[in-house]
């Protein structure tokens, strides 16, 4: 049992840091007379989200279940993929090369083309999350499934394990915690390209997700209104890295204490 | 090295092109006798897109030496996507800028003061493009067709409020024409003084619908300033109206020049585009008999309408932004 001390001294400090900032940010924007198009109060910010919260729930459901779907797909096509680059060192050889590619990708030029290719809706949104979240997966995976220590490779082909045995029980094991990493960056990472899908694909009706709201603020010079669309945007990206957390923690936990 | 010979010589291009401002200055112009001839006054002007047929005016007094002849060193900033020209002009970061008139009323009403000092385009070239096989020829008739359209703007939302649009999806608009190509079920946002040009030269049928004559009508490519240049500096705001006023009128009479330069600065626009840019101009946006100092002028009741017009449109509070202070009554 963690004592109440050790619990403190977790949430406190960032709890500590966001009220100092928000009161810096309120009186930058009250004594310097910022106009609120440059730069809204805190104050002005938080009415606009409360203001226009049913919309931005909505808003956080849509863009967070595109984000999710695309998530969930890189982590398996990822995991996948990881595992054939470390089946064979030659598919390794021939496509790693192809899967920084992918990270190199300028999302934004591809985002019309993808729309193109899989018409508008939700499918090119998830579609979007799901590339720009991928590589993370894979490079963290392949790293996990391929730096085993040698020493135990040896030992299990000592004794005669097949190529599989050594896969699920020791490469798997030893891949879980990298994995784990590579999710937790995928996880913000998605939910960045839900957004970059919304400006392009949208959602073919009048359903708004957050990349709308933005774009809505931007267009109405509602600033207020677009930094709490961003807020939002960075809140669904905490949960869904918050998730990935907990899902990750206990994986390992179960993993390591067999 | 030969390779490497090219390479340097292609790195230096690439930094002396990147060198330069992003804009053009005023070049050989006919510098006016005397009190002019001194140092003329530095001023910058900042578009809202890249420079198109719709910025025409502005170009004109460029190249014709109008800004010059007032004693006006003109830098014209070109714009693009999101291009924060009410914001900058509104800080003052740049001395005028252009954008339509519903951006200049919502500007407004986030405290940003700007005026609109000049309307070269009285009525908007805002289109929807739709297939001629479509057989829709009226907005009341849009109907099971995918709409790709900037649904956050005035104009896309007048439309929502005041059509049934059964069966439309609307999908965000692409800078390409080809998702609109590919689908004869589709209508797509344009200006009449270009979109349906280029689609006909892709060897599409296509018929435009004005949103200006639906209803929706804010004054186009406004010369706009903030408050404070009309209080402190009043000579130059006088002073930039009518050079402008000059190459909008030369513009429409005579669009060669500007085009070219125009066509220099953003190749995707060729001149036969531009030179139908600045017929559809005069065609569709401008009231044939009003000339001279008359031209560009605006009525408080056109701006009172779209106010109200947005107002309706849940985009502005009521009774925040007073008409009168939207524009300079000259």
């Amino acid at each position: 049992m963690k004592s109440v001390r050790e619990i403190a001294l977790v949430v406190l400090p960032p709890i500590a840091f966001f009220l100092l900032v928000i009161l810096v940010w309120q009186l930058v924007a009250q004594i310097g007379q910022i106009p609120k198009y440059v730069l809204p109060s805190p104050i002005a910010v938080g009415r606009a989200a409360w203001n226009g919260r049913s919309a931005l729930c909505g808003a956080i459901t849509l863009t967070g279940a595109g984000a999710l779907c695309g998530f969930a797909a890189s982590l398996i096509v990822g995991t996948l993929i990881a595992f054939s680059f470390s089946f064979s060192k030659l598919i390794k050889a021939g496509c790693y090369p192809y899967a920084v590619f992918l990270q190199t990708v300028p999302i934004v030029a591809i985002a019309p083309l993808i729309v193109v290719w899989f018409g508008y809706g939700f499918q090119s949104v998830a579609l979007i999350a799901f590339i720009i979240s991928l590589f993370p997966i894979i490079t963290n995976a392949t790293a996990g499934l391929t730096n085993v220590d040698r020493d135990l490779v040896d030992l299990f082909e000592l004794h005669n394990a097949s190529r599989w045995q050594v896969l699920f029980k020791l490469r798997v094991p030893a891949a879980v915690p990298y994995l784990v990493t590579g999710a937790r960056i995928s996880s913000g990472m998605a939910v960045i390209g839900a957004i970059v899908g919304e400006f392009f694909a949208g959602y073919g009706g009048m359903r708004d997700g957050l990349g709308y709201l933005i774009m809505d603020g931007t267009n109405q010079l509602k600033t207020d209104q677009l930094f709490a669309a961003v807020l939002a945007s960075t809140t669904l990206g905490m949960a869904v890295f918050t998730l990935v957390n907990i899902v990750g923690a206990t994986v390992l936990s179960r993993w390591y204490h067999a | 090295m030969k390779f490497h010979h090219w390479f340097v010589v292609a790195a230096c291009a690439l930094l002396a092109g990147c060198g330069r401002p992003v804009s053009e200055a005023t070049p050989t112009a006919p510098v006016a006798s005397t009190s002019n001839a001194k140092t003329p006054t530095p001023v910058s002007l900042m578009l809202n897109w890249y420079p198109e047929a719709e910025h025409g005016g502005y170009y004109a007094a460029l190249v014709h030496g109008y800004f010059a002849e007032a004693g006006l060193d003109v830098t014209i900033i070109p714009g693009g996507p999101n291009a924060p020209v009410v914001q900058q002009a509104a800080r003052g970061a740049v001395d005028f800028g252009v954008t339509n008139a519903d951006n200049i009323v919502l500007a407004r009403a986030q405290d940003a003061r700007l005026k609109a000092l000049l309307a070269p385009l009285a009525n908007s070239p805002r289109c929807l493009l739709v297939h001629e096989e479509s057989g829709i020829e009226r907005f009341e008739q849009l109907q099971n067709v995918t709409m790709m359209m900037s649904r956050e703007q005035g104009w896309a939302r007048y439309l929502v409020a005041k059509l049934p649009l059964d069966g439309v999806k609307i999908v965000p608009n692409s800078a390409s024409l080809a998702p609109f190509l590919a689908d004869p079920r589709a209508a797509k946002q344009g200006y009449i003084i270009s979109e349906p040009f280029v689609a006909e030269q892709e060897g599409a049928k296509v018929r435009s619908l004005l949103v200006a004559d639906f209803g929706f009508n804010p004054y186009t490519s406004v010369l706009m300033t903030r408050d404070e240049t009309i209080s402190q500096r009043p000579e130059l705001a006088r002073k930039m109206i009518e050079a402008s006023r000059r190459g909008w009128e030369k513009y429409l009479a005579d669009p060669a020049r500007a085009n070219e330069r125009i066509h220099e600065l953003n190749r995707e626009m060729s001149l036969e585009v531009l030179e139908f840019g600045a017929q559809a101009i005069k065609e569709h946006c401008i009231e044939p008999d009003v000339q001279g100092d008359n031209f560009g002028r605006m009525t408080s009741e056109r701006w009172t309408t779209l106010v109200s017009q947005l107002e309706e449109l849940k985009m502005l509070e009521p009774g925040v932004v007073d008409p009168a202070s939207l524009f300079l009554a000259e």
